[in-house]
């Protein structure tokens, strides 16, 4: 892909800033379709029709809410700490987009192929804890700091399950390139006719998979794992005090990470950009749309659960992570070590 | 080295395009603010004390169950990788390690560390 | 199946560990207390086993030259799990009195057992980290069993932060360490040729840790608070089984991986640590009315005593301090055992050396004892204090301190004065008020007896086992040389 950039394109270093905005156009154009596909999912779950004014079923909705956002008034209260309460958006979407860089989005791009993909992405998730912390504390409103306490105490519990879920993929894959990883997944041969996804590799999977897509929900805090921003009891938890634009990068870093982590539950077990027929419609575009395929039917999932299941109680959301997850994803992972060992 | 470099024209980009959103809104958005507006939102209501205060000791509880099991999970990583050239007895070294993690872990969960326990828990005892 | 061997050179520890996971589990189940105490003595009792044929076996290291084994790392686990047998043997019925009985104080014990040996056996930086962290954070644990009082959450407070302080220190002269020589080895940082400032700067960094854990003067304030505010069994535990391993690592560390190049010893500075800890130490001891204040400013001052041997500098001189270490721990939780047996009457304040008025005469064999403790504290023939004294003292002069032994003399003059006071009261004057002395229990009692006979059987002279056992020390030390012992 870099090369076929600098062919075009007068100078390295543009090749390079062209190569990195990729990642990052892409996710603003998902960014302003996920909205809209939520509130439609929303309405047509609910049986409405959902917005249909702006444009054909309403599909510049987004857009026009962004230029709305842009001409609200920016408040920052009295008492908040202002540097921090102005730093933690910046930092919250600088992460969240950081992360895309080690994704491979099709055979032809990945926006830095290293050897540690996978620890990375781990590594510059966990600064989404960081600044929910940040705006919540920064804020100096009850509201916020409860949800914010609560949202930290979540996403660090629900990181174990996460991550060793994770770890079970890598001890089958053996490569912490996410590159790596995916072309290890082409071809059909499991069973004859099965591709060779990770998924169908070992049964134990299956159990990583389900451990990895629970704790993934509430790592994004999706429903029924929506504590932080509860709104019937925490208002907007930890964004109550923003408003305007900075209220608007935090949702949209919120869309930016669902995506993140389904399109890498997408890598670790659906074989990434591989095409589930074999060779038929292969090659770097059809991977890209297979890829993007894949993550939105996760994502859409995700936005199916929102409006099925009723939110969990506090202390109910604790004890699933730490006396049923965590404990199942150490089995899980040791079961699979071991099936790994023996065929 | 050099794979990282489009990593951090990433982030610079990344960046570069929140200043830009944040600048927007401050050019295009109106700038009127006044006491009510500046207060904390509290419903509607007068604010009553500070915020922050101290909070229950069961999220430092959580906290540090948290650092322990992410030191363990480095831990794992560089075996994970390459456990099948490491053989079968760094795999039991491995299982050990784990089961005694899961003792602590156990042994914590029986005591009611997770403070989210509505019944006999620290956090009621304020 | 190579780690197998490696483990059987590690057993003792192995054994504590795994105990301290079983008593922690029984604990959690609420299984009877005794059965815990039962199984913590047992484990230990085979460790100590282990431990023993481990000090007449072979010499070297293992788990990739992380761990030596044989030799002084044998006798330091022979010494760490013999105070930490006597520690729990006396503990059961004294935190029965002070109502602080639970399962998790055995598990925190066994597991500062694993960080102790693995101190002690250390053959590495990291391992040396690695054992004291576990020991230190346990011991931090056990310092504040009585939160409920404030001396308890101040005891823990203050062993916390200064802890964490002194072992802030101990890894930046580790890291430094690493950097001047680019290994965490023994035996590697010995094959140094040439000495850089890094060098010297990283090394008086961890000299600093370790004087911090063995409570030297000026690195000391912690330890009166500590040890008054902690549960007086283990107290004891602290004062022994922890100061022993841990010296058993400085010696290892200076006789293993300080280069021998010329103008590079560390005699001097120790030598002036020693000097002032032994004023010092005695000086503030002699005013303390709280015994245990008392027993911990004497305990400082016989961190000096052993510092006396380490600056010595000779095989004798490493031999001098294996022996006072086996002598102070004996002695030392003797002495504190018997202060535990009067606490557990609950009539007055047995921390106040006023309320020990006329008790001499209430429970005679436990009088007995405490003097015997407290003479062979003293360095009065024939216990085994003074046979202690002896060796480390004549190991200097043979090295050329005699200033040191001198101070170490006239400082041990003074400490007959706190010790012989605790007596005075005990049979010279009239007790305050009538009350009765519980009954000891027979565990308590004949634990007491034991380690009061070790002390006066090895007072007269370093017989068998200990007297071979010495000579087998010191040939470990003059075969190679004062910085050898380099392996089987």
């Amino acid at each position: 892909m870099i090369e076929f950039l600098e062919n075009i394109t007068p100078s390295t270093t543009m090749a390079l800033v062209i190569h990195a905005m990729i990642p990052l156009g892409l996710i603003l154009v998902y960014a302003l379709f996920a909205i809209w596909m939520e509130r439609k999912v929303a309405a047509h779950v609910q049986d409405r029709l959902g917005p249909m004014r702006v444009g054909w079923h309403g599909w510049a909705q987004t857009i026009a809410d962004m230029l709305k956002l842009l001409q609200k008034e920016d408040i920052i209260p009295t008492d908040a700490s202002r540097f921090l309460f102005r730093f933690a958006p910046f930092l919250i979407f600088v992460a969240s987009y950081a992360a895309f860089a080690v994704i491979p989005f099709s055979s032809g791009y990945i926006g830095s192929s290293i050897n540690i993909g996978v620890f990375y992405l781990l590594a510059i998730t966990s600064l989404l804890t960081l600044s929910v912390i940040m705006a919540a504390w920064a804020s100096n409103n009850k509201w916020s700091l409860l949800g914010g306490m609560r949202s930290a105490a979540q996403m660090v519990s629900y990181e174990v399950p996460t991550i060793m879920s994770v770890l079970s993929v890598i001890v089958v894959a053996g490569s912490l390139n996410l590159m790596t990883v995916t072309e290890m997944q082409s071809g059909n041969e499991i069973l004859g006719f099965l591709p060779n996804w990770l998924i169908f590799q070992n049964p134990f999977l299956l159990v990583a998979f389900v451990i990895f897509f629970v704790s993934i929900l509430a790592e994004s805090h999706r429903v029924p794992f929506d504590l932080p921003e509860s709104e019937s009891e925490l208002v907007a938890g930890y964004q109550t005090e923003y408003s305007g634009m900075r209220w608007g990068i935090f949702m949209l870093a919120e869309y930016a990470d669902m995506l993140l982590l389904s399109l890498l539950g997408v890598v670790l077990f659906f074989g990434g950009w591989n095409s589930p027929f074999g060779t038929f419609m292969d090659g770097p575009v059809w991977g890209f749309f297979w890829f993007m395929l894949k993550g939105m039917l996760l994502v859409f999932v995700m936005m199916w659960i929102r409006w099925t299941l009723p939110r969990y109680r506090v202390d109910q959301l604790m004890r699933i992570c730490w006396n049923i997850l965590i404990p199942a994803s150490f089995v899980n992972f040791v079961l699979i070590a071991l099936w790994e060992m023996i065929f | 080295m050099e794979s990282y470099i489009p990593i951090i024209v990433l982030l610079g980009i990344a960046l570069v395009l929140a200043l830009l959103l944040m600048s927007l809104s401050r050019l295009l958005g109106p700038f009127r603010p006044n006491t009510n507006k500046l207060n904390p939102y509290e419903s509607g209501m007068d604010p009553v004390g500070q915020a922050r205060e101290r909070y229950s000791i069961g999220f430092y509880l959580v906290a540090m169950e948290f650092i322990i099991f992410d030191l363990e999970v480095v831990f794992l990583f560089p075996w994970a990788v390459k456990f099948t050239e490491l053989g079968f007895g760094t795999f039991v070294a491995m299982v050990i390690f784990i089961i005694i993690l899961f003792i602590g872990l156990f042994y914590t969960l029986k005591k009611g560390t997770i403070y989210f326990e509505l019944k006999p828990s620290i956090s009621n005892r304020t | 199946m190579d780690y197998l061997y490696d483990l059987n050179t590690f057993i003792p520890a192995t054994i504590a560990a795994a105990a301290g996971l079983v008593v922690l589990m029984q604990s959690v189940y609420k299984v009877k207390i005794n059965t815990i105490f039962g199984v913590t003595v047992f484990s230990l009792v085979v460790a100590l086993l282990f431990a023993l044929r481990d000090l007449f076996g072979p010499v070297g290291t293992s788990f990739y030259d992380m761990v030596a084994y044989g030799g002084t790392a044998a006798f330091g686990t022979l010494l760490v799990i013999t105070g930490t047998l006597f520690c729990v043997l006396i503990s059961r019925d004294y935190l029965e009195a002070i109502d602080h009985h639970y399962g998790e104080v055995y598990a925190m014990i066994l597991f500062a057992t694993t960080g102790m040996v693995g101190l002690a056996v250390s053959n590495d930086l990291i391992m040396l980290f690695v054992g004291l962290e576990t020991m230190s954070i346990c011991l931090y644990v056990l310092a504040g069993l009585i939160k409920e009082e404030k001396t308890g959450a101040e005891s823990a407070l203050k062993y916390f932060l200064l802890g964490a302080f002194s072992t802030g220190f101990l890894l930046y002269g580790i890291a430094l360490i690493y950097g001047a020589t680019g290994s965490t080895n023994y035996a590697d940082i010995t094959a140094l040729t040439d000495i850089s400032p890094l060098f010297m700067a990283g090394s008086a960094l961890l000299l600093v840790g370790f004087f911090f854990k063995i409570s030297a003067v000026p690195f000391h304030m912690w330890t009166p608070d500590v040890y008054q505010g902690t549960p007086t069994t283990l107290t004891a535990y602290f004062a022994t089984a922890s100061k022993a391993a841990t010296f058993v690592a400085l010696i290892l560390v200076m006789s293993r991986m300080m280069p021998e190049i010329e103008g590079v010893g560390w005699t001097q500075a120790i030598s002036v640590i020693a000097i002032i800890t032994m004023i010092l130490g005695n000086l503030i001891a002699l005013v303390q009315d709280n015994v245990k204040r008392m027993l911990a400013y004497s305990s400082i001052a016989h961190a000096g005593y052993l510092l006396v041997g380490l600056a010595a500098g000779t095989a004798d001189g490493y031999t001098g301090v294996l022996y006072y270490l086996f002598a102070y721990t004996v002695m030392n939780i003797g002495a504190f055992g018997v202060i535990a047996f009067y606490e557990r009457n609950q009539a007055l304040d047995f921390t106040d050396v006023n309320n020990y008025a006329g008790l001499g005469y209430k429970q005679p064999v436990m009088a007995v004892l405490l003097s015997v403790f407290l003479f062979s504290l003293a360095g009065i023939p024939p216990f085994v204090g003074f046979l202690a004294k002896y060796y480390v003292f004549a190991a200097a002069v043979n090295a050329g301190h005699i200033t040191l032994a001198v101070v170490g003399v006239l400082t041990t003059a003074a400490s007959v004065y706190y010790y012989l006071r605790v007596m005075v009261f005990m049979y010279f004057r009239e007790p305050h008020k009538e009350f009765d002395l519980v009954n000891p229990g027979a565990i308590f009692k004949y634990a007491l007896i034991v380690l009061c006979v070790l002390t006066v059987y090895y007072g007269v002279e370093p017989v068998f086992p200990m007297g071979s056992l010495i000579e087998l020390l010191t040939s470990y030390y003059t075969e190679t040389g004062p910085a050898g012992m380099a392996g089987p």
